[in-house]
């Protein structure tokens, strides 16, 4: 009986129905289906001599009764097996292609999301290609991700998960409750034959009490302990692993729920073999477009490309980065640009997700990140950069007609140019001013474009920015935004507000975009850096135009040596993402210099949180790099390389979505540390110079070649407070976060190193 | 879209351009929800209020279908009275509601979102994981733009 023989219908289970059309085909193994075999073979066989030996004379002593119970109880057995052998226990189909696409090759390997209250880890499934929702486990024997997998039964050769755990549970009470009762049942027979033994009958109910009684007892602590896991609202799972060891449950309901959830809640859908579908709908152009209120017009224009930029389209990082490499005047503005709306929403929207860089985090679960794509954002990093190219050349038509703004192409473009103007000019008004007045700044219309970057959100680094002070920013931006009412002075929006923009009075546009500049004070983000704003400064933080002039990166050379108070107090301000954005002295590294490092086809990603081009450009360092050996996920492989390495880390402001904001945020922290320690150290040497010598080596050795105008400072730290050092190294602050170790090196912190794969060890302050 | 209309006389084709998750929202536990959260993706495609008011009723009705309450509970005891045989004939309540949300998603879809250029996927495809919104763009055949 036992073996390999398949006994009965019930002992012959094909593979269950979830080998449909997302489960790729298995190679049939027959020592899968010796347990349930044996487990079949078992029960039925033993019944049925009680049944045959036993009960009737059962039937005749006592009543009737006897044998029907049993026989309810038999038939509750092998339903409930039936239904855990064979039912789909909850397998999620395998991600389509394109949702695979928003991630990217160096995603993190977890994803963490809260459950009330309670950080849960969820992690990629390599084979399933999504990440695992909480209690999800991928089956090995089975190769499915099943949804509340419970644990893999080879006693019914199947997974049991959240579909049919209650019936694997009711399955286990029966089977007690059945064993119990053969049992009992033939010892009254034996009792009553203690005389009779040697009759085929008492042999027979001896046999089978035997087997009953060697089942009984793993067959009922089983029970125990599923009893016990449906009270606490747990798997097995996550009871043999040892989750919540000493921790809170984030899935219990209490005791009645969990019961009542395992037992009377609804039958669960399958996912796999569903009837597709069919999409009846037609979606046909031409496509309405809602109407936008003046708010979120206002909210686009000014919200810079934190998450969005994260996604920009792999196309359309390249178009800028060979933008970035031209050193010649600009090209004539191509015809598709000058329906800006319309043409960048089909380039945009056609190119591909945005590409891997060395090392995208992704912060909690539930962060925004993911879902600020924002075509806006993509948009203004486009026209912000990429359309640099045009902009000296629409600059100059611009300033050849003052006040003319309602050409669209000439106003998308100009938008950041005037804010440029303004933000150089301060005060002057209009947007004639403004563009007139950019030319007349040094450096030409590029140094005034760039400068207005500075206070224009969309030029800040988004990345660096925690959420919450991305909101913040992009707060106090509609603020300012929406204190003109205007619009959108965004290029980042969809032809409506071109069209609104264009009907716009030239004056509004211009003072649009001076107040909004102005008004940065308004919010408490900006509001250190007010008097800096005022102060026309000239090079810019966060403007990275490939196309700045020699002039200005010497201009920022200059900046770089001349760390103000007002700087170092904005340093030293906890808000990194003003720090960022707001000061405008303490310059990043000379811009033109970052390119370069940018450009370099090196491992080097992410790098000090404050420039846009930031989030442009990493991912294009991170094309030509080699893979990592870090514990994201790759396309192949599920093996965790080792611990997370991207645990949410609480000094850090949450990265943001994809992309850079892991590594520009790292940078960030680690500028504003600096920051920190030089402000508290007072510029003199030593203090925290210990982990900034860690961290800037760790930048030296992530840029991997000394870099002409920070090399001195960079890779030999002589003094990591003095104010050079201090303010070139945010430009360095290029970290590979896999490289070396974690930026997020915390002095005084608790901070764990971790080995990652291939035997980098990060640190990660905890 | 003034510029789109002008060259509404070329011939149109909507083109997938982009999808959209919206994944889930467990920050109640493991039930059945979606973020409500308004994408950035779809800021220029959809109207907030519009969309947040789908997600939410979509939400409604997962919470409608797994429920546990007296319904689910005699089709449970039904089902085990019936050794399950019951489930050959029977749709279960989820199954129901299921349903229900496939027309409902339809006739959003038909409604609400294709005109305006997207298309919602019934979740129950993707495992109830994500909602997965395509964008379709105009791609205009012809000279133009």
């Amino acid at each position: 009986m036992p073996g390999g023989s398949n006994s009965g219908g019930v002992g012959a289970p094909p593979s269950p129905p979830h080998a449909a059309a997302s489960a790729p085909s298995r190679p049939l193994r027959p020592s899968r289906y010796v347990p349930v075999s044996a487990a079949t073979a078992f029960l039925v066989g033993s019944t049925t001599l009680f049944f045959c030996f036993t009960c009737p004379w059962l039937s005749e002593q006592f009543s009737v009764a006897v044998p029907i119970y049993n026989g309810v109880i038999f038939m509750f057995v092998v339903a409930n097996f039936c239904m855990a052998t064979f039912m789909d226990p909850g397998i999620f189909p395998r991600a389509e292609e394109d949702e695979d696409k928003e991630d990217d090759f160096r995603a993190p390997l977890y994803k963490t999301v809260e459950i009330r209250g309670i950080q849960v880890r969820m992690k990629w499934c390599s084979t399933c290609r999504f990440y695992r929702p909480p209690r999800c486990s991928h089956c090995s024997v089975c190769d499915n991700c099943v949804e509340d997998f419970d644990h893999h039964c080879p006693w019914v050769n199947n997974c049991i998960g959240r579909r049919n755990y209650r019936y694997f549970f009711l399955f286990l009470l029966s089977l007690t409750a059945h064993i119990m009762g053969v049992f009992g049942f033939g010892l009254l027979f034996i009792l009553y034959h203690t005389q009779q033994l040697d009759l085929v009958h008492s042999a027979v109910t001896m046999a089978v009490m035997c087997v009953a009684g060697l089942f009984f007892i793993p067959v009922a602590g089983l029970t125990g302990f599923h009893i016990v896991l449906v009270a606490r609202g747990r798997t097995t799972n996550e009871q043999v692993t040892g989750k919540f060891r000493g921790g809170v449950n984030p899935f219990t309901n209490g005791c009645w729920k969990n019961v009542s959830h395992v037992l009377c809640s609804s039958q669960a859908p399958r996912y796999l073999g569903r009837k597709k579908q069919l999409h009846s709908v037609t979606v046909q152009p031409p496509f309405l477009r809602p109407h936008l209120t003046d708010a979120q017009l206002a909210a686009k224009v000014l919200d810079n490309g934190i998450q969005g930029d994260l996604h920009r389209s792999k196309s359309s990082l390249e178009m800028m980065e060979s933008q970035s490499c031209d050193a010649e005047p600009p090209p004539p503005p191509k015809p598709e640009l000058r329906y800006p709306g319309l043409s960048r929403e089909s380039t945009l929207l056609n190119k591909a997700p945005p590409t891997p860089t060395m090392y995208k985090y992704r912060p909690t679960y539930s962060s925004p990140g993911k879902n600020h794509t924002a075509l806006t954002h993509a948009y203004a990093n486009q026209i912000s950069r990429g359309d640099s190219l045009k902009e000296s050349s629409s600059l100059l038509q611009s300033s050849q007609q003052p006040g003319f703004r309602s050409e669209p192409s000439l106003d998308g473009r100009e938008a950041p140019g005037e804010r440029g103007g303004a933000g150089l000019g301060g005060d002057r008004p209009g947007g004639a001013g403004s563009v007139g007045g950019a030319p007349g700044l040094g450096g030409g219309g590029i140094p005034g474009y760039s400068l207005g970057g500075r206070s224009y959100p969309s030029f800040s680094d988004p990345t660096v920015l925690s959420p919450g002070a991305g909101g913040a920013s992009r707060s106090s931006s509609v603020r300012s935004g929406s204190a003109h009412n205007a619009a959108p002075v965004s290029e980042a929006t969809t032809s409506t507000s071109y069209k609104s923009l264009a009907n716009q009075t030239p004056p509004r546009n211009g003072s649009l975009s001076y107040d909004s500049l102005l008004t940065p004070s308004e919010s408490p983000d900006f509001e250190p850096a007010a008097p800096d704003l005022s102060a026309p400064r000239a090079p810019v933080l966060g403007y990275s135009s490939p196309y700045l002039s020699a002039q200005l990166s010497q201009q920022r050379d200059v900046e770089l040596h001349q760390p103000s108070a007002s700087s170092v107090s904005l340093l030293s301000s906890p808000h990194r993402a003003h720090y960022l954005r707001a000061s405008s002295s303490p310059p990043p590294p000379p811009l033109p210099e970052r390119e370069r490092l940018l450009q370099d086809p090196h491992h080097s990603h992410g790098h000090s949180g404050s420039r846009p081009p930031r989030f442009s450009r990493p991912p294009l360092l991170s094309d030509s790099a080699a893979p990592h050996p870090y514990p994201y996920r790759t396309r192949s492989t599920d093996a965790p390389p080792g611990p997370s390495t991207h645990p949410p880390r609480s000094p850090h402001p949450p990265p943001l979505g994809k992309s850079l904001s892991y590594s520009s945020a790292a940078a960030a922290e680690m500028q504003y540390r600096m920051v920190r320690k030089a402000s508290a150290s007072a510029g003199a040497g030593g203090g925290g110079g210990g982990g900034d010598e860690i961290q800037m080596k760790s930048f030296s050795r992530t840029n991997g070649q000394p870099k002409s105008s920070t090399s001195s400072s960079g890779s030999t730290p002589s003094s990591p407070c003095h104010p050079m050092n201090l303010s070139a190294r945010p430009g360095q602050a290029y970290t590979g976060p896999g490289n070396t170790q974690s930026p997020a090196h915390k002095p005084g912190g608790g901070v764990k190193k971790v080995t990652g794969v291939g035997g980098t060890t990060y640190e990660i302050s905890v | 879209m003034a510029e789109t209309h002008i060259l509404q006389d070329l011939q149109h084709q909507a083109a997938i351009a982009s999808k959209v998750y919206v994944q889930r929202d467990y920050n109640s536990g493991t039930i059945c929800k979606f973020q409500t959260k308004f994408p950035s993706e779809l800021e220029s495609r959809v109207d907030k209020q519009q969309f947040e008011e789908t997600m939410q009723t979509l939400n409604n009705l997962y919470a409608e279908a797994e429920k546990i309450g007296g319904k689910s509970y005699l089709e449970g005891c039904l089902a085990c009275m019936t050794a399950y045989t019951i489930f050959l004939c029977m749709e279960t309540h989820y199954e129901k509601v299921l349903k229900k949300i496939a027309r409902f998603i339809k006739e959003q879809n038909e409604k609400i979102y294709a005109p305006l250029g997207l298309l919602l996927t019934d979740p129950i495809e993707r495992g109830l994981r994500v909602v997965e919104i395509t964008i379709f763009e105009d791609r205009s055949i012809g000279f133009g733009r």
